[in-house]
């Protein structure tokens, strides 16, 4: 086995893990608050970097919606357009909590999946419909260009990778500290642990919860942000990302942080080593093992590795 | 909805035995307020009212309402008294003493708008035919197959309580099995069709053996899951699917001469043929559902642990449910290659699994009407679309009608829409079943 190769492979991979890490956290804080599987969020993500898109592509012929960046006035540079773009996602994952998803907080789970389920198809063929469904051309967040990169015992680190690791830690940081130090990470923690409770000593559930589901719509959006380059920005760019993410959190276990971020680097170490030496798989099948995987936990060990056991009660 | 949240709690594992009075009631906004929930604790009390129904009561359409088990609470205290509560128990073993293993149906009083709905629908498939044209017979017919695959939604989802996003597949699977058959078995028409079905309904059973463990949104996840890889695993496997090209068909449906030899003849054949199995395939899932599985499939999803408490082989009812659910997807896919000789992977991305799932919600889920009425109105949205979508030159109001061509747009705002408006989909307009998971779920929440 060639070493440099594999080393190679590995550095590749883990900017796919950070990608899986940070929407396996999002879904986690939602699951964590809400016990709901949030289906739409990869859609949500991909629409908040079209958004991007549209900013930074201005009044191009076939761009829906250029004329909000004429508005703005002046080109944006890109991290402003991304910063935009994230905040606007982040409002919107608000709003979705608001108007969909607290009217329904003692409809039973069904329900809860057809409006996540609606949203994904809604969202899915409107940015179809509006953009296109080809890939676009999306600036890298990051330095990308061939030379950018450090090298390590012979493989290449790339920038990208790095920069990738450094905003989801940064992000990790952010959350740990707003979950600790202010009053609405303190609500939140109190809602997650027993919304019942937290009820009871005055804290409004609806609005932090609300607060939650901006959080994961903000870590979707960075994510869908930082990986359009390098998968292309297309209307279908998170649907594969979303099974792996789901196999990340649900590895991890469905309601843990810590697990989100372990089962993010496993599921992006095996997306990129199982095709390498597994012929059958190859890149298009890379999918299935993670799908496997996440079933597996789910029959043999429903918790995962860090989650919480679940007890039913008759 | 008003704005104070905090003395709603959240749905919490483990406080469903404390707040269960208050969530039925708050689960009001959910259901129509003039449905009063269902008598079903003093049908266990006094075996006598349940054993024969008053005809009276012919609004509660469904005697056996009373008769699947509701939840753990409810069941519990019914083991105590005599097995003659257990009328019509999903369980042989505990029949009434008078020996009658039967549910007495009741009669079920047919609304006007019923009526209505069924003479459109017969004059429909009279006329149908009778005026069309060869290409229109053809996707009307196709139209009538669909109701197999969302009917098959409907099993696994509204019977059986198990959440089915990836139905696609079992269409896709079913259409390449009788491919095969008929094409490189070279086997009879009929036989390939039920081979297709059949082989839809293994990979069913094998893909139900999870749901074994996997419940409720996990389930919904993994199937999510499968129509997502299916894509790609579908063309690694060419033989069968045809691979990235897709499989032509080269076999033909041909009528046997008396029948006549032109196009139409062979199209009218044809929509003989698949009408002939749609309803025979709805007539015999009717039977199945009022029967003794049926019985047991609607215990498992209001709540497994009281069914197997009542004797219900969980094991079998849950996989042979997703099998049955899977065969009928798989024979809507078999007959869709009669109609058109040709099938691909190209046909079958998830969201054509995704608008499946919406067509069975948007019907009514845990009623067979419910599926036919899913895809009439699917059929309704597409050709309303296709007209409005055309109108031009209203600047943004015909950007917003293109929008309403989109299958898919319609179909998800729909989705988000009727789990407001219409939680138990539109067949609750029609009749007021109290048997969809839209009311047992009132009373009995699962949790994950």
């Amino acid at each position: 086995m060639d070493v440099v190769l594999l080393l190679q492979r590995i550095f590749d991979a883990l900017f796919n893990s950070a990608i899986y890490s940070s929407l396996a956290l999002a879904l986690v804080i939602i699951f964590r608050s809400t016990g709901l599987l949030n289906f739409a969020q990869g859609e949500m993500a991909t629409f908040s970097a079209y958004i991007a898109f549209v900013l930074l592509a201005g009044a191009a012929p076939g761009v829906k919606g250029g004329g909000l960046a004429s508005w703005i006035g002046a080109p944006l540079v890109t991290p402003v357009a991304i910063g935009l773009a994230v905040i606007i996602g982040i409002g919107a994952g608000a709003a979705t909590e608001r108007v969909l998803i607290r009217p329904l907080r003692n409809a039973p789970e069904l329900a809860l999946v057809n409006v996540t389920i609606g949203i994904l198809l809604a969202l899915n063929s409107l940015m179809g419909q509006w953009w296109g469904t080809g890939p676009r051309v999306f600036p890298p967040f990051f330095p990308s260009s061939p030379g950018d990169h450090i090298d390590i015992a012979g493989a290449r680190m790339r920038y990208s990778t790095i920069g990738a690791w450094l905003v989801l830690l940064a992000l990790l940081l952010l959350l740990a500290l707003l979950l600790r130090y202010t009053r609405a990470g303190l609500a939140f923690r109190a809602v997650s642990i027993d919304p019942v409770s937290a009820a009871l000593n005055g804290i409004r559930v609806g609005p932090t919860l609300m607060y939650g589901w901006a959080l994961a719509a903000g870590l979707g959006a960075i994510a869908a942000n930082m990986s359009a380059n390098s998968v292309l920005l297309e209307p279908t760019m998170m649907v594969r990302v979303l099974v792996y993410a789901f196999a990340a959190a649900t590895l991890g276990g469905l309601d843990s942080p810590k697990g989100a971020l372990v089962g993010g680097v496993v599921v992006g170490l095996s997306q990129t080593l199982i095709p390498a030496y597994v012929p059958f798989i190859g890149f298009e099948l890379s999918v299935l093992p993670a799908l496997v995987a996440m079933v597996v936990v789910l029959i043999v060990r429903p918790a995962g590795l860090f989650g919480t056991q679940r007890i039913e009660r008759v | 909805m008003s704005d104070d949240d905090w003395p709603t709690p959240m749905p919490r594992p483990g406080d469903d035995d404390e707040n269960q009075s208050a969530d039925t009631s708050v689960f009001a906004v959910f259901a129509p307020p003039d449905d009063p929930p269902p008598d079903d604790t003093t049908a266990a009390e006094s075996p006598d009212e349940t054993a024969v129904v008053p005809s009276g009561d012919e609004d509660d359409c469904e005697a056996e309402l009373a008769l699947s088990v509701r939840s753990a609470r409810q069941a519990v205290p019914a083991l105590g008294s005599p097995p003659a509560s257990s009328v019509g128990s999903p369980v042989r073993g505990l029949a009434v003493p008078g020996g009658a293993d039967r549910v007495v149906e009741p009669r079920r009083r047919i609304g006007p708008l019923s009526w209505f709905g069924a003479a459109l629908l017969g004059v429909w498939l009279v006329a149908m035919p009778l005026t069309s044209s060869v290409t229109e017979l053809r996707q009307n017919t196709q139209i009538i197959v669909m109701v197999l695959a969302v009917l098959g939604v409907n099993i696994a989802t509204g019977y059986g309580g198990m959440i089915s996003l990836g139905h696609g597949v079992f269409v896709a699977v079913g259409a390449f099995a009788a491919a095969y058959a008929v094409d490189d078995m070279a086997l009879p028409w009929i036989v390939s069709i039920l081979a297709g079905a059949a082989f839809a309904g293994v990979i069913g059973a094998l893909v139900g053996l999870p749901a074994l463990r996997i419940k409720g949104i996990h389930l919904a996840l993994v199937t999510l899951g499968l129509a997502i890889v299916f894509q790609p695993l579908a063309k690694r496997v060419p033989a069968f699917s045809g691979g990235v090209s897709g499989r032509a068909v080269g076999a033909e449906m041909v009528p046997p001469s008396w029948f006549g030899t032109s196009r139409w003849a062979e199209g009218f054949y044809r929509y003989l043929i698949c009408l002939a199995i749609v309803g025979l395939a709805i007539w015999l899932t009717r039977n199945i559902i009022n029967s003794r599985p049926g019985r047991a499939m609607r215990a498992v999803r209001d709540n497994d642990t009281a069914a197997a408490v009542y004797g219900v082989n969980l094991v079998a009812s849950r996989v042979s449910t997703f099998a049955a659910s899977a065969s009928l997807a798989g024979l809507a896919g078999a007959l869709s290659i009669v109609l058109v000789p040709f099938t691909s992977q190209e046909s079958f991305p998830f969201q054509e699994s995704l608008v499946l799932y919406a067509t069975a919600v948007l019907g009514g889920l845990g009623s067979i009407w419910g599926s036919v009425l899913g895809v009439a109105i699917r059929e309704v949205f597409s050709r309303l679309g296709e007209f409005v979508g055309e109108v031009s030159g209203l600047g943004p109001i015909s950007e917003f009608l293109s929008l309403l061509d989109e299958e898919q747009f319609v179909f998800g705002v729909l989705l988000v829409a009727l789990t407001f408006v219409f939680p138990r989909g539109l067949i609750g307009l029609f009749n007021r079943r109290r048997d969809t998971p839209a009311d047992s779920a009132a009373q009995n929440r699962t949790q994950p």
